[in-house]
């Protein structure tokens, strides 16, 4: 499904790769902060603001669209499943917790569940907050630690070496298990997975912490 | 205390979505007893989000927003759903997912000492619950591909060590093990396998495929 969506064999597909390749350019909508984001989402949760949702939806439904794309979803079924992505996000805003996680963490959580259900067809088992925990939770810190911390994971994502960033980008966008992305790249999976290992251990330190 | 955890690969499939409806299943009722596991994999779905903010844009047909619009008066928010709490502290993710408390599942005996539930199955993959009474053995064997085991009830011990309730148990391959359930109470294990179980005894050769293992 990956091959058969890069490759883009079909016209649709191919116009919708150059219109992405024009979006790209459009500085306007690529200017949202994570801080602009989170109030935004903020802003729809409690007044329900019509015009906060719009600027939601002008920022993430595109990249909603080409994260579904990526995973092979047909042009028309990404545009709807964005669509409904949004949709989740009116009719969940006031659940979101930015204490927890950004806007773009959060709907991305909602995209992943969405196509998990519509594509791959299988339920996806999701932990509430609040389940069964035998100790209380840890007390949450602000929402600015959160997207200081994911501002930090972003840019250390970016100095990964190729081959690290490559298998932690296939974790999200390939659909398989580890031991098929081994079969896909032609590599063992030992090697995936120390790959992942050496990925996931510099990611940590960014984030401050120890192994 | 949780002593036994998903690997750093499983909470990122996990969190990613490429794991499948039988890993997710354990590795989300792992997370119902485990802190450390939530926090963990709260990070991948963070780095989910920054692939997706930096993912190039694909845009939308020209009439999406306001055909989304239009729809936003018909929407109420969703409610926070309440349930009753349960009555033998299963887990709320896998009690959404068996519908139902442990103790309302229809057991099937698998010779004296085991019972089980099967949950899924699609190709190799399978998940169940297993239910042995204090002592009873699984047979020696190794492993066709992964074998995921996570304690709900009473624990269960073996070569590589003890397992209590929250602990998670990861095998595969080579990997010989035969887990024999503690004394006390019995045992109760959710266990997802992704490939046939391979027993050394002749009787368990046998009679394992005709319960599905």
């Amino acid at each position: 499904m990956l091959a058969y969506a890069r490759n883009a064999s079909f016209p649709a597909l191919r116009q919708t790769y150059r219109r992405m390749g024009q979006a790209w350019r459009l500085p306007q909508i690529l200017a949202m902060t994570p801080d602009a984001a989170n109030a935004l989402l903020g802003r729809v949760a409690r007044e329900r603001d019509r015009a906060a949702f719009a600027s939601l939806f002008g920022h993430f439904a595109p990249r909603v669209k080409a994260y579904l794309l990526r995973l092979g979803a047909p042009g028309p079924l990404a545009e709807d499943l964005a669509q409904e992505a949004l949709l989740s996000l009116w009719r969940k805003a006031h659940l979101f917790d930015p204490a927890k996680a950004s806007a773009a963490t959060w709907l991305f959580t909602i995209a992943r569940n969405l196509r998990i259900d519509a594509i791959r067809r299988e339920k996806r088992p999701e932990l509430e907050p609040g389940d069964f925990l035998p100790q209380p939770e840890a007390a949450a810190d602000d929402g600015l630690a959160r997207t200081d911390e994911e501002n930090r994971l972003r840019a250390s994502l970016k100095h990964l070496p190729a081959d690290q960033s490559q298998v932690v980008e296939l974790s999200f966008f390939a659909d398989k298990p580890h031991s098929e992305i081994a079969r896909q790249l032609g590599i063992p999976l030992g090697t995936v997975k120390s790959r992942l290992r050496l990925a996931l251990a510099r990611l940590k330190r960014a984030l401050g912490e120890d192994e | 205390m949780i002593h036994h955890h998903p690997d750093e690969a499983l909470l990122l499939a996990y969190a990613g979505g490429a794991a499948d409806e039988a890993v997710s299943l354990i590795v989300a009722t792992h997370m119902a007893y485990c802190q450390s596991c939530r926090a963990r994999a709260a990070q991948w779905e963070a780095l989910g989000g920054s692939l997706l903010q930096d993912l190039p844009p694909a845009p939308m047909s020209g009439d999406a927003l306001q055909s989304v619009l239009t729809r936003l008066d018909e929407i109420k928010p969703e409610e926070r759903r309440v349930r009753p709490a349960s009555r033998d502290a299963t887990p709320q993710v896998l009690r959404n997912y068996i519908g139902g408390d442990l103790r309302d599942m229809r057991w099937r005996r698998m010779g004296p000492n085991l019972s089980y539930v099967p949950l899924f199955r699609r190709g190799a993959v399978t998940a169940r619950l297993l239910r042995g009474v204090p002592g009873a053995e699984t047979g020696a064997h190794r492993h066709g591909g992964q074998e995921y085991t996570l304690v709900l009830k009473g624990g269960f011990s073996d070569v590589t060590g003890s397992y209590a309730p929250g602990d998670l148990q990861m095998m595969e391959g080579d990997m010989r093990h035969n887990p024999v359930a503690d004394p006390g109470e019995d045992c109760i294990n959710l266990a997802v396998t992704t490939g046939p179980l391979k027993f050394e005894s002749l009787l368990r050769k046998v009679v394992a495929p005709l319960f599905g293992f």
